[in-house]
């Protein structure tokens, strides 16, 4: 139950929605783009999550895009998760998307809707964060183009009045090896301990992080460390851990120290298993 | 015809598969009005001030609540006040209580008060709690009204102390050549039934209390609301619909109180109070927590001659049925071997936790975790195997339990037998341990459990039946449907004794303490036993009823006659006879004269010979039977990481006859999932001001399907000489023994000793000494 109101508008273009929020922005009201509407929905009735105005952005076209073109992969940010695992383009993209909440869950939580989460693991950004993926963000002044590395510090800086609209990804990385595993307090439902994927773009090894701080990452000292062929195994890894970000999580899935141990776990099995060479 | 053992389907199945059946929320009416609590944040706090002018000028607000001038409350020990006053003394305690049209105007006026705090220290922990000069919950424990079988110590944070003295003590150590001593400690727990608690109240203008509540004691709700406020017995009705999980959280009686006295600030208009998730799990009764020390002592054979417990049960802030669960555990403090002297201390200590429920098993499940894991290292220290140290220690009959009941083969299964089942069926002989490759390792861990039910002395069940004019009969019982499938087992006894058809036997789901009969509360797997025997008491009546109408129709003896198949008839002429149909109304003779009339069955049940223990040696019969069983639990460990899946949990248990086979394994599988998950990771995750840091299902996670290992189920048949058909309790034993065979397999698995819950990949780095080694 949200024991709060709120206005709730959907609007079926583009230069609608953008207008709207636009206007709403101007009358001062706390407006809040949606699209499935979970976080909305579980946040609100704990009061960890509040609004005046909703946007809902599932009738946009350019939201529900989905396939792939000359270039590249685009991917609509109203698509809900086992809408793209279900299509399955991007298989990195599938295999991190099927550990987030539950089924049920998933037929409502949409790509746009994970990379903005208040909820901080945000694990559907890792494989565009591994894929230098650009983000296509609508905005009062028309569209944009961005390298997600420009705007997705944390979490997405958008600007008052922006959209996320797609996620743009090259084909040429949809079938680059990789590998991704979601490690959780115990067994195979909750948040993660840490997420990690990892993707291999000829000899090198790109990892991406959630889960052990809280906002999720893509490191190049990390990865700098990892393809450093002069140092071992253990050297990377535990070179690694010393320029990790910070701080590292210390909650009820787990201890800081804890995580580190996980962590340095996952590193060398995604190094053998990927078949880095040591 | 045989109904008995069949796996007859649930009467009220296919009202839940279509979602058709209805749960006490499900139930509307205009006129109903929304409570809302105002929770504490803290664990221990003085209240220095509530203010809630704002809050009663919202719209729709009716009336507001606080704790100032309402009696104290406890079912042992009256030290809960209804709503807090003065002091917090958990986090999740209801301070306020907003009545208002709507459950958003209900919560937008509580969020609208304000309250501050002035922050105490907080006991944290039950070893905490028993320190000599440490805060006091209850500072004021020595002038609360209490029953007769509590023993508080006033001065100090316990609440009740229960002792064991059997055998000479000194004597079982100087005949013990190995001693092991460990320590054992886990958090309190949730429940986490899917049914949130709801109750609904209203006193009409003859002043008729209403309570519909989802509660597995409705008739306690009556007498505790007669005994708190004064109301007459009599006048207080309480309807319990078909409830959606209970897990021993809804025994507990606490909404029905909030809701009546919304009702009553409200001019008695029906009031709703139902909780979200987070006060289910926050303000509403808890599962148990422990501190526990055991010291086993056993001779050169590895016979267990002495064993000195002490259990410091969590009970929270407030004493409520935690006080009976420390007295059930001193009873079973040993776990099922047979040990001559026994020096027990059970404690209820008060915290600054959220209080506890009865949890499925009522500390069984908790202590069997200790017991099992120092039975453990015992074996280990004896360089014996742990499931012949079990086997050569099992309780018999011919020995005594630890209250001193001599018992026989009708009061006790048939520990051996289902040990030696348990071990063919988890492959003992295989190994404890078996390579699966360089990381990855299967590991088995067994234990044992028993329990008997300790309820009180006089504890009643009740059935009425009632015939339809086509012969088919209406079940009335005070048991509640809370997902047992109970009900629909007593509609099999009664076809069995009446040797009818199950389908025309109807069972009246809801109970509604005004027109159903007593059955003293749905708990500690009584339901089958003490329901069944006043069932068959009854289904005699009845039987008696029908002979004596069909004999002068018959023109028979009434000896001379049977009933079976919805008829009486000549035992050795069965042509010769009456259709129900045509006699249970009042047989008419064809010119029109009817004799006989309406005939209804009746039959009761109270306990026999259950007596209190003694205060100092504990020596008493605590209940009529205990049920025993033995368990094991197979998982694949990663050396590396310390991750573990469940492969396989075994549960052999004897529980003297099937009744339902399928209803008897479900509930078997069902409280195995529960323990398991209890054993690997639920519990609640306290900070430094006592606030539970996961009261959500986010963070608190019970089992999801695919966790799941697989479960296999058998049974050992030793009838208990007096309880219906042979039948021993069984809706909590499943469970009773997972945390010690999870805890068991993994200790092995690991190579190290753990003595903690929930097993947590991380439990165990640390115990390993991750920690230490770590570097940040």
């Amino acid at each position: 139950m949200l024991s709060f109101d709120f206005d709730y508008y959907k609007p079926v273009t583009l230069k609608e929605a953008v207008q709207l929020l636009e206007t709403l922005e101007q009358q001062e009201k706390k407006t809040m783009v949606f699209s499935g509407g979970t976080e909305l929905i579980t946040l609100g009735r704990i009061d960890l999550s509040i609004t005046e105005a909703v946007i809902d952005i599932k009738d946009i076209q350019e939201c529900r895009v989905m396939g792939l073109n000359e270039k590249n992969l685009v991917l609509g940010s109203a698509l809900s998760l086992t809408k793209i695992e279900k299509a399955n383009l991007f298989p990195l993209l599938t295999k991190v998307s099927s550990e987030i909440a539950d089924h049920t869950a998933r037929g409502k939580i949409t790509l746009g809707g994970n990379i903005c989460a208040k909820i901080f693991y945000r694990e559907a950004v890792l494989p565009f964060l591994l894929t230098d993926s650009q983000v296509i963000i609508a905005g009062a002044k028309g569209i944009k183009v961005l390298s997600i590395h420009d705007i997705f510090h944390e979490e997405l800086q958008l600007e008052k009045g922006d959209i996320l609209l797609q996620l743009e990804t090259e084909k040429s990385f949809l079938g680059s090896p990789f590998l991704c595993i979601k490690r959780r307090q115990q067994w195979n439902s909750g948040y993660p301990l840490i997420t990690i994927c990892a993707l291999k773009v000829g000899n090198e090894i790109r990892v991406a992080i959630s889960g052990f701080c809280p906002f999720p990452f893509r490191s190049k000292v990390v990865e700098e460390i990892l393809n450093n062929d002069r140092l071992s195994l253990e050297e990377r890894i535990n070179t690694v851990i010393e320029v990790l970000p910070g701080p590292i999580l210390n909650d009820v899935e787990g201890s800081s120290k804890y995580r580190v141990f996980v962590l340095k776990n996952l590193l060398r099995e995604i190094m053998m298993s990927l078949k880095v060479e040591v | 015809m045989k109904v008995i053992g069949k796996s007859v389907i649930r009467k009220e199945a296919f009202d839940k598969v279509n979602g058709r059946a209805l749960y006490t929320n499900d139930y509307h009416s205009v006129s109903m009005l929304s409570a809302k609590l105002v929770i504490s944040p803290y664990g221990h706090a003085r209240i220095i001030s509530i203010e809630y002018k704002d809050a009663l000028n919202m719209p729709g607000v009716r009336a507001i609540l606080t704790g100032a001038h309402l009696p104290l409350t406890g079912e042992s020990l009256r030290d809960r006040p209804p709503l807090a006053y003065d002091k917090v003394r958990y986090h999740g305690e209801a301070i306020a209580m907003v009545v208002a049209d709507t459950p958003s105007q209900a919560k937008n006026a509580a969020d609208r008060i304000t309250i501050q705090y002035e922050l105490l220290p907080v006991v944290n922990s039950p070893t905490e709690a028993f320190q000599p000069g440490t805060i006091l919950v209850h500072p004021k424990l020595g002038d609360y009204v209490k029953e007769q079988d509590m023993n508080p110590v006033p001065g100090t944070n316990i609440a009740s102390h229960v002792k064991i003295r059997k055998g000479n003590i000194e004597e079982g150590w100087k005949e013990s050549e190995t001693t092991v001593e460990a320590s054992f400690s886990f958090a309190p727990s949730d429940h986490v039934a899917m049914e949130t608690r709801c109750s609904i109240a209203e006193i009409s203008p003859d002043g008729n209390v209403h309570i519909m509540t989802s509660s597995q004691a409705p008739f306690m709700v009556k007498q505790l609301i007669a005994a708190y406020f004064h109301e007459d017995l009599g006048k207080i009705i309480v309807t319990t619909p078909l409830v959606g999980g209970a897990y021993g959280g809804k025994a507990s009686v606490q909404l029905e109180l909030l809701a009546y006295l919304a009702s009553k600030a409200v001019g008695g208009k029906p009031v709703k109070i139902l909780n979200t998730r987070e006060e289910d799990i926050l303000t509403s009764p808890c599962h148990i927590g422990l501190d526990a020390k055991i010291k086993f002592g056993a001779d050169q054979n590895g016979m267990l001659k002495a064993a000195e417990i002490q259990y410091l049960w969590d009970g929270g802030a407030y004493s409520d049925k935690a006080a009976d669960m420390t007295r059930a555990a001193a009873a079973d403090c040993t776990g099922p071997y047979h040990i001559d002297n026994v020096w027990c201390d059970s404690y209820c200590m008060y915290t600054n936790h959220p209080y506890a429920a009865p949890f499925r098993g009522f500390s069984h499940s908790e202590l069997s975790f200790a017991i099992e894991r120092t039975l453990n290292l015992l074996a280990e220290k004896l360089k014996i195997d742990p499931l012949e140290l079990r086997r050569q220690n099992a309780i018999l009959p011919g020995n005594t339990t630890p209250t001193q009941v001599l018992l026989n083969k009708s009061s006790v299964g048939n520990l051996p037998k289902c040990i030696d089942r348990l071990k063919e069926l988890i492959q003992w002989e295989e190994g404890q341990v078996v390579e699966v490759s360089d990381r990855t390792i299967r590991a088995k861990g067994i234990s044992c459990s028993w329990k008997t039910s300790t309820i009180e002395a006089n504890a009643p069940s009740g059935v009425i039946l009632t015939f339809n004019r086509d012969g088919s009969i209406n079940l009335m019982s005070g048991v509640i449907e809370i997902g047992t499938g109970t009900k629909t087992v007593l509609a099999q006894i009664l076809a069995e004794r009446l040797k009818m058809d199950v389908d025309k036997i109807h069972v009246r789901m809801e109970v509604d303490t005004q027109t159903t009969p007593e059955h003293w509360k749905t708990v500690a797997s009584r339901g089958t036993f003490m329901a069944g025997k006043a069932l068959l008491e009854a289904a005699e009546d009845v039987i008696k009823q029908i002979k004596e109408v069909a004999s002068p129709v018959l023109r028979a003896e009434k000896n001379d006659l049977e009933v079976a198949n919805s008829r009486v008839f000549l035992k050795d002429n069965p042509s010769i006879g009456v259709d129900f149909k045509d006699i249970v109304y009042g047989y008419q003779f064809p010119n029109g004269n009817s004799i006989g009339g309406q005939i209804i069955g009746r039959g009761n049940y109270i306990l026999r010979r259950i007596s209190r223990m003694n205060p100092e040696t504990g020596e008493g019969r605590p209940g009529p039977e205990w049920t025993v069983g033995a368990y094991g639990v197979e998982v694949e460990f990663d050396k590396i990481d310390y991750t573990y899946r469940l492969l396989r949990a075994v549960s052999v248990i004897d529980i003297g006859t099937v009744l339902n086979e399928k209803a008897a394994k479900g509930q078997v599988m069902g409280a195995m999932s529960i323990g398991l998950a209890f054993a690997g990771r639920e519990t609640f995750y306290f900070d430094e001001f006592g606030r539970v840091l996961n009261p959500q299902l986010r963070t608190y996670r019970p089992l999801r399907y695919g966790e799941n290992p697989e479960y296999l189920v058998d049974f050992v048949l030793t009838p208990q000489l007096d309880a219906p058909y042979g039948a021993r309790g069984v809706g909590e034993h499943g469970l009773l023994g997972m945390p010690g065979a999870l805890g068991n397999a993994l200790s092995t698995a690991a190579g190290v000793s753990l003595h903690h819950l929930p097993l947590t990949p991380e439990l165990i780095w640390r115990t390993k000494g991750g920690e230490e080694n770590a570097f940040l």
